[in-house]
């Protein structure tokens, strides 16, 4: 492996000022993968706040990527307010049935408290553990899903899209009981001295309108992000699929970097947005990331690099989504050594030469 | 002048349907019946094609699933009533196992690629979500369908979709099943490396890949 010269909290303060550092900042998204590092089932995460906090910090350790995120799956926030989550021994949890079943039991719904409800504790914990061990060199986050998402949790998609058409006031319903319960779960998150990473799926333009975005996802999108701001934090704000007619309305949230999906292009994303926010993206986390070679890996972040590198307000290479658990070792090292080769200054000539050369003897 | 009257009615189904309006759809259905039309010419000439306007605006990204899940809810009540009138029930044009493969429990795209079949005239065997592998072959063998559709929105469940095709070839299937799959994290790429018939990229891809293939 090659080796950095700096810290990442090092790397990121130089970079957010505009000085120079060793290389781009560089995140591959690990989520469940990090049990593949410590050898550990996916299962045995569940409400174990010292195994995930080992398995983050171990991934970080070994890859060296530039933010440590205390994540497994987007349901636990819902999990903790009543949803049923299924847990499989060795793969990703999914969500088996919703809080409720009808829009008439909302009155059940109450935000979680995080110190008591669900497997809320747990990740604190891990929190903690990951601050107190490499809080010093790189920055700890937790996740928080957006509103609308949660709300889809906590009704079903189905049920919550057709409500947005038929009853939209008791959609807002239950997008505002949602944020109400993110601002509770970012509070305690910030407490610990975390950041906030936040993820809204399915307010993606792969299944809502623009225009039921911007009813729907947006303006609760835009309070907690304004509470994140009030602690002194910034946001990244991560949607999947499409989300090209709704750029500028993710930026209007006051997210300070978004994260885009494969599906869009970061050349169109960068001259759209790319004065305004932060960038981060794009290499395809399965096509590339699950099933390419070594090879296609660095072929792959090259291409992100040079479409994004000179976005005015900054580039973080990372994966359009969070990485499938099998993605092999060889290419997230693969995607961290190419954009420690293109080094900094990124240059043509540089880029030029590292999509000419094997990446070896790394 | 029947045939003119006719017409009307047609083009009042599959308006609603387009227009999402569940109670309209019945009415005009329940009209129409009274009047002594053909339930199964109006299921296709109205109500199919009001999913296929529907799947056309969803295609120009003018309606999004939540427009088509409403379009879809018209387009049942609608065939609710037209069904107990079918004096003759139209040539299936062949029939479709699908279902989310085991690991994955999210089944909207799957739901909208089932309506969209079956509205082009497919029936449709649906095995819903969390499906092992051996029972979407094991239900095209007793059913004898032609096609298997997979759908998954989860990397980690794909190689479910890789067992599908095993599985087939060892039951001696194969030549007789085509296998289509689609989700999030799927490509035609994986759908080649995998030996399935064809990769479909939305509700709309698999009626034409459907079209193709059987």
């Amino acid at each position: 492996m090659l080796l950095d010269q700096m810290t990442s909290l090092e790397r990121m303060t130089a970079y957010n000022k505009g000085e120079k550092v060793d290389r781009l900042p560089c995140i591959p998204s690990v989520g469940n993968g990090a049990a593949r590092v410590i050898g550990a089932k996916i299962s045995q995460f569940r409400n174990n706040g010292a195994l995930i906090a080992q398995a983050q910090v171990e991934s970080y350790k070994l890859f060296r990527y530039d933010v440590v995120r205390i994540f497994t799956d987007l349901y636990v926030q819902a999990e903790a307010m009543g949803a049923k989550v299924v847990y499989p021994d060795d793969e990703t949890a999914h969500l088996a049935c919703p809080a409720i079943g009808d829009i008439s039991e909302v009155g059940r719904l109450q935000p979680p408290n995080p110190y008591k409800d669900g497997q809320l504790p747990a990740f604190l914990q891990a929190m903690h553990i990951a601050l107190d061990k490499v809080g010093k060199e790189v920055g700890v986050i937790g996740s928080v899903t957006c509103p609308f998402t949660t709300a889809s949790f906590l009704i079903g998609t189905e049920q919550l899209t057709k409500l947005m058409l038929r009853n939209p006031q008791a959609a807002h319903k239950l997008c505002e009981l949602s944020l109400e319960a993110n601002l509770v779960w970012a509070e305690a998150i910030l407490d610990t001295g975390c950041g906030v990473t936040l993820s809204d799926p399915v307010a993606s333009s792969t299944i809502i309108s623009p225009r039921q975005f911007r009813e729907f996802a947006f303006p609760y999108i835009k309070r907690l992000i304004s509470y994140i701001n009030s602690r002194g934090k910034s946001a990244t704000l991560h949607i999947c699929g499409k989300t090209h007619k709704i750029w500028q309305n993710m930026v209007d949230t006051g997210a300070a970097c978004l994260s885009l999906d494969n599906v869009i292009d970061m050349a169109a994303a960068k001259e759209q947005v790319g004065a305004q926010v932060r960038l981060t993206g794009n290499v395809d986390p399965s096509a590339i990331m699950l099933q390419g070679s070594v090879d296609d890996v660095k072929s792959a972040v090259v291409d992100c690099v040079e479409k994004t590198y000179d976005a005015p307000k900054g580039y973080i290479v990372s994966s359009g989504c969070s990485l499938p658990t099998e993605v092999p070792f060889a290419n997230i090292h693969a995607m961290m050594n190419t954009v420690r080769k293109i080094g900094f200054p990124v240059t043509k000539g540089k880029l030029a030469e590292v999509k000419q050369n094997p990446l070896n003897g790394c | 002048m029947v045939v003119l009257e006719k017409d009307t009615y047609f083009q009042q189904l599959s308006d609603a349907v387009v227009e999402m309006d569940e109670e309209r759809t019945a009415s005009v259905a329940a009209e129409l019946v009274e009047k002594g039309i053909d339930a199964f010419e109006a299921i296709e000439q109205g109500l199919s094609q009001g999913m296929a306007r529907a799947g056309k605006l969803y295609e120009d990204e003018e309606y999004f699933i939540p427009e088509l899940l409403l379009c879809a809810d018209a387009m049942y009540t609608g065939l609710d009533v037209l069904k107990p009138h079918l004096k003759s029930r139209g040539k299936s044009k062949g029939k479709i196992v699908i279902g989310v493969v085991e690991g994955d429990t999210h089944d909207i795209g799957k739901n909208i690629v089932k309506m969209m079949l079956e509205t082009a005239g497919y029936q449709l065997i649906d095995l819903g979500r969390d499906v092992p592998p051996q029972r979407f072959v094991t239900v095209a063998q007793t059913e004898k369908a032609q096609m298997i559709a997979a759908a998954t929105l989860m990397s980690t469940t794909m190689n479910g979709m890789a067992r599908i095709i095993s599985l087939l070839t060892e039951a001696g299937l194969r030549d007789g099943v085509k296998v289509i799959i689609g989700g999030g994290p799927v490509s035609p790429a994986f759908a080649k490396k995998i030996g399935a018939d064809a990769y479909a990229a939305n509700a709309i891809d698999a009626i034409r890949v459907a079209k193709e293939l059987i």
